[in-house]
């Protein structure tokens, strides 16, 4: 008992509460995705299979499965170089001591906290210098900005608890370096490598500014298609790119549930 | 390299994107960049700094990510204070605290737009009940000043990923002692009081000046749920970018600038927050 009688009461309405903000949204996205016009004041919508149809057959919907592959791709390649990337970089960061250590976490934090639009545009000149404007290796290279910060977060958390005597004892035995990180460091940290991609995966696949800003339009994403679906008013298939959005996100997280409780720092 | 020189070019690299776009703002804010028709100086960044607009806009980013901040706080800390034990129902509570944490942002603001709105889920009840008559009936959570349903989305949003950070704090740091305090005498409202709550908000802090930070500088939701007047600043910096003049674009690099050292100074106070943590905590 730690709030005294009124815990009960309480405890089943906020277990009600939490039950319904974890369903109530996606129930809510099926419905809408699932509506052919829904006029006020009507509970339910006429319901209608068109914002899914056109998704299959690529009409109206093909530039929703068009930009949904484009996602896949940037998040799957920025969660596997954020991942490779900030390995290092954090077993450095790891190293430092003081206010050293403290300003190499700032460091780290830097590109997590900067907001992504202030970033996109003080970034974009220089990427359209290297002509990486409106390109796909352009957004690809943003998106790695701030998934790089929040990795590198990751594995100074995971380096900052790391035991590296177990590599010691190797070089001991006469292991080589090459040997040492293939036998022993890589089979010890699978786990937050393939972690830190899912991190870097969920930064990439949710980014909206960083992708309007260097991809300049010609780089279509879902969460991009998404945002202009809702401003344009076609919620049908605004619902259904959301539940595009949603569904994969929620299964990379519960396999990334782990890595995000270590990061502690940082909000997806 | 030793160790710390290592370690600092770690730094750098990690922090490079970031300080080269500082310093393209800074260049491009001051007309130092060559643009044709941006007059080199003080000229832009002094019109932005006194325009009430600017001001405005920022004081609603700043009362919005409060406010939100606040409210996830909260709801971080009841409810990972009434469903710490490892039965069923609590372990149940905790998986459903944080699934919304995968949710992009874009999606939940949508959710938000569909429930909230005047002719959203909530008001089509409230007309079912008789409550409302008309759409315009329905209070004005969308678009309005106090940005109340861009406060509603982010905090529930935000919640689940201080949720989690407060259920690692339970489950690790404060057993013993509130046992401790227990076996003096304590009762449960106390141990809460001078035990539980004191070790909770000292752990959550750091994390929420991240939230704080975050929620300031997003932009997809403040597009879709905040209000025209005043502009959210990330909205107002985007559409001073698009912007057909020059002159405009100019504002827009003022504005970043403007942003990026708000997230400068929230990360000097993140790690020295999580600092002074450690130094209580070893």
């Amino acid at each position: 008992m730690t709030l005294g009688s009124a815990r009960t009461p309480l405890r089943s309405l906020l277990l009600t509460g939490l039950g319904i903000l974890a369903v109530a949204p996606l129930l809510l996205l099926l419905i809408t995705s699932i509506s052919r016009s829904w006029f006020w004041p009507a509970l339910l919508p006429v319901p209608s299979a068109d914002s899914w149809a056109a998704l299959i057959a690529g009409t109206s919907g093909g530039r929703l499965s068009g930009a949904a592959l484009n996602s896949l791709a940037l998040a799957l390649a920025t969660g596997l170089l954020a991942s490779a990337l900030s390995l290092p970089l954090g077993r450095a960061l790891a190293g430092l001591r003081g206010w050293r250590r403290s300003l190499g976490a700032g460091a780290a934090f830097l590109p997590v906290a900067a907001p992504p639009i202030a970033l996109g545009i003080g970034l974009q000149f220089t990427f359209l210098t290297l002509g990486l404007g409106g390109s796909f290796m352009g957004v690809l290279l943003a998106h790695l900005v701030p998934a790089l910060g929040y990795a590198t977060l990751y594995f100074l958390g995971v380096f900052a608890v790391y035991d590296d005597r177990l590599e010691d004892e190797a070089r001991t035995l006469g292991a080589s370096p090459t040997q040492v990180f293939r036998r022993v460091t890589l089979p010890r940290l699978g786990r937050p490598l393939l972690e830190a991609a899912l991190l870097g995966f969920l930064v990439s696949w949710a980014q909206v500014p960083l992708t309007i800003l260097v991809g300049q339009g010609l780089v279509p994403t879902l969460a991009v298609e998404v945002l202009g679906l809702v401003q344009s008013g076609q919620d049908a298939l605004a619902a259904t790119g959301s539940l595009l959005l949603i569904i994969p996100a929620i299964f990379m997280l519960m396999a990334a549930a782990l890595a995000i409780r270590r990061v502690e720092a940082v909000p997806v | 390299m030793t160790t710390s020189s290592r370690g600092l070019l770690a730094a750098l690299i990690v922090a490079a994107p970031v300080l080269v776009g500082i310093t393209h703002a800074m260049l491009a804010a001051f007309g130092l960049t060559g643009l044709a028709g941006i007059e080199p100086g003080w000229g832009r960044a002094h019109a932005v700094l006194t325009d009430v607009t600017t001001w405005r806009s920022l004081a609603w980013s700043l009362w919005a990510a409060a406010a939100s901040t606040v409210l996830a706080f909260a709801g971080a800390v009841l409810i990972a204070s009434l469903f710490r034990s490892s039965s069923r129902t609590d372990a149940l509570a905790r998986a459903l605290a944080t699934l919304p944490l995968a949710v992009p942002h874009v999606a939940a603001a949508f959710v938000g737009l569909l429930i909230l709105g005047q002719s959203g889920v909530l008001a089509r009840i409230s007309y079912a009940f008789g409550w409302i008559a008309t759409p315009a009936d329905f209070p004005a959570l969308v678009y309005d000043p106090a940005g109340t349903a861009f406060i509603m989305t982010l905090a529930a949003k935000e919640l689940p990923f201080l949720a989690l950070i407060a259920f690692s704090l339970l489950a690790s740091e404060t057993d013993r002692l509130e046992e401790t305090a227990r076996s003096l005498g304590a009762g449960p409202l106390e141990v809460f009081r001078h035990v539980t709550f004191p070790l909770l908000w000292r752990g959550l802090l750091p994390a929420t000046v991240a939230v704080f930070v975050f929620v300031f500088g997003t932009y997809e939701a403040a597009a879709m749920l905040g209000p025209s007047r005043p502009t959210p600043l990330p909205v107002l910096a985007m559409e001073r970018y698009a912007g057909a003049s020059l002159a405009q674009r100019a504002d827009a690099f003022v504005l970043s600038l403007l942003a990026l050292v708000l997230a400068l100074a929230a990360v000097a106070a993140h790690e020295l927050l999580r600092r002074r943590r450690w130094e209580v905590a070893g």
